[in-house]
């Protein structure tokens, strides 16, 4: 297994306080937090920042982190006999997980582990992206997890393992899905964690989405708007034939009942039709003249209120 | 490699979680969502009401507050609240970007 200098990596003397490594980690997340970091690497370099704070933050950990004698980053070194009981006991090798892994397994120390106690598994977090459609439907997506297996002859590995997993219909964009038992394993009695999915809705090139509420621009043709008109409109579930009322103004929501996103049944939210009032980018003669017809004849003011309003 | 198949579950059941839940969605503590209510940074949906309910959009935020006190180490529910309210800005305004990039 390859070491890692944890202090090092936080930039710390080995014998730092507590404090000193909270107050380092701080400041390295802050120049690498991949929210904040537009920098090439931060996200990796966050990746070991936080690996080391996890390990070093936690004093059984540290001292059993520190247990391991010291090392040059990247060199190889085997973990001390006693800590093959936290995986089960008999002969263990530790040859395809890293470091990281071995204390996200030792949570508490690997004391804490070859003690005994049923301890429940960690859960885990995955953020997945749908379309429109498959939220609107329900969908079956795969997921590619890595878990740590211990195999018969008690190596510790990461085995690649691919989940169907079956999203419900209706789930909004930002929502929070469980996934049971699909966590980490617990320690011997102790039952694994959960999966938890992160949920983000792709951006659709017709529908918004607003939690359960979809919107949809719906372009008009002056003539269509002042003289109403019957349009065929998209919606997750199909075209329908909408009937827009004479004198529709642009902005104007026209509601669907139930036909935004729903769950299985539970009521559904609604699809929205925002009016647009669009021109033809050109116009033949012809048209120019009944415009111009209607320009001499027509008695609107469209910028009234600026007579009204002006100071 | 083995493949199963599994149910992605909605973490509400009647369209509300309570406090209880909420702590072990979101692995904050009763203490810290209190205090991130007081902030107005969760907001359950009746705030007098005995016991508190939440709204299920309220896991994402309490999960997200959870990432960021872990992640930056923060301790103080103040600036986790402040931290929070600007990602979600971020968010949306990122949101926004991809919903105009699409439709363009």
């Amino acid at each position: 297994m390859k070491y890692q200098d944890y202090y090092a990596i936080l930039g710390v003397d080995r014998n730092a306080s507590d404090d000193d490594i909270k107050k380092a980690y701080r400041k390295l997340a802050r120049k690498y937090h991949p929210d904040v970091s537009k920098e090439s690497g931060a996200e990796e370099k966050f990746k070991e920042l936080s690996q080391a704070y996890e390990t070093l933050r936690d004093p059984e950990k540290r001292k059993a982190y520190d247990e391991l004698g010291r090392h040059a980053s990247g060199d190889e070194f085997r973990p001390p006999p006693e800590w093959q009981q936290g995986f089960g006991g008999g002969r263990t090798s530790f040859d395809d997980v890293d470091l990281a892994d071995l204390f996200a397994e030792l949570r508490g120390g690997a004391r804490g582990r070859g003690a005994g106690g049923a301890m429940p598994g960690r859960d885990y977090e995955a953020r997945v992206e749908i379309t429109l459609e498959q939220a609107f439907h329900g969908a079956e997506i795969a997921l590619d997890l890595s878990e740590i297996e211990v195999d018969g002859d008690g190596r510790v590995r990461r085995v690649p393992r691919t989940v169907k997993v079956r999203i419900p219909k209706g789930v909004t964009d930002g929502e929070v899905l469980r996934v049971k038992g699909k966590g980490g394993r617990g320690t011997p009695g102790g039952a694994p964690g959960d999966l938890y999915l992160d949920v983000r809705v792709r951006a659709h090139p017709l529908f918004r989405a607003d939690g359960q509420d979809l919107y949809i621009d719906l372009p008009l043709a002056p003539w269509e708007a002042v003289l109403g008109t019957s349009v065929e409109l998209p919606t997750p579930a199909g075209k329908v034939s909408l009937n827009v009322p004479a004198g529709a103004r642009a902005g104007q929501k026209l509601r669907l009942g139930g036909r935004g996103l729903a769950r299985q049944g539970a009521s559904a939210g609604h699809l929205y039709a925002v009016v647009q009032i669009v021109l033809p980018a050109v116009v033949d003669e012809r048209e120019r003249a009944i415009y111009q017809q209607l320009a001499s004849q027509s008695t609107f003011n469209p910028r009234a209120h600026f007579e009204r309003e002006a100071m | 490699m083995t493949t199963e198949s599994v149910h992605a579950l909605f973490v509400d059941e009647d369209g509300v979680v309570s406090l209880a839940q909420l702590t072990r969605l979101s692995g904050l503590s009763e203490a810290e969502l209190r205090e991130l209510v007081d902030c107005g940074a969760l907001e359950p949906a009746d705030v007098a009401a005995p016991s508190w309910q939440f709204r299920p959009d309220c896991v994402a935020v309490a999960r997200i507050a959870w990432r960021l006190r872990e992640e930056f180490a923060l301790e103080d529910v103040h600036s986790l609240a402040i931290a929070l309210r600007l990602t979600q800005r971020i968010d949306e305004l990122e949101r926004q970007l991809a919903a105009l990039r699409a439709s363009n």
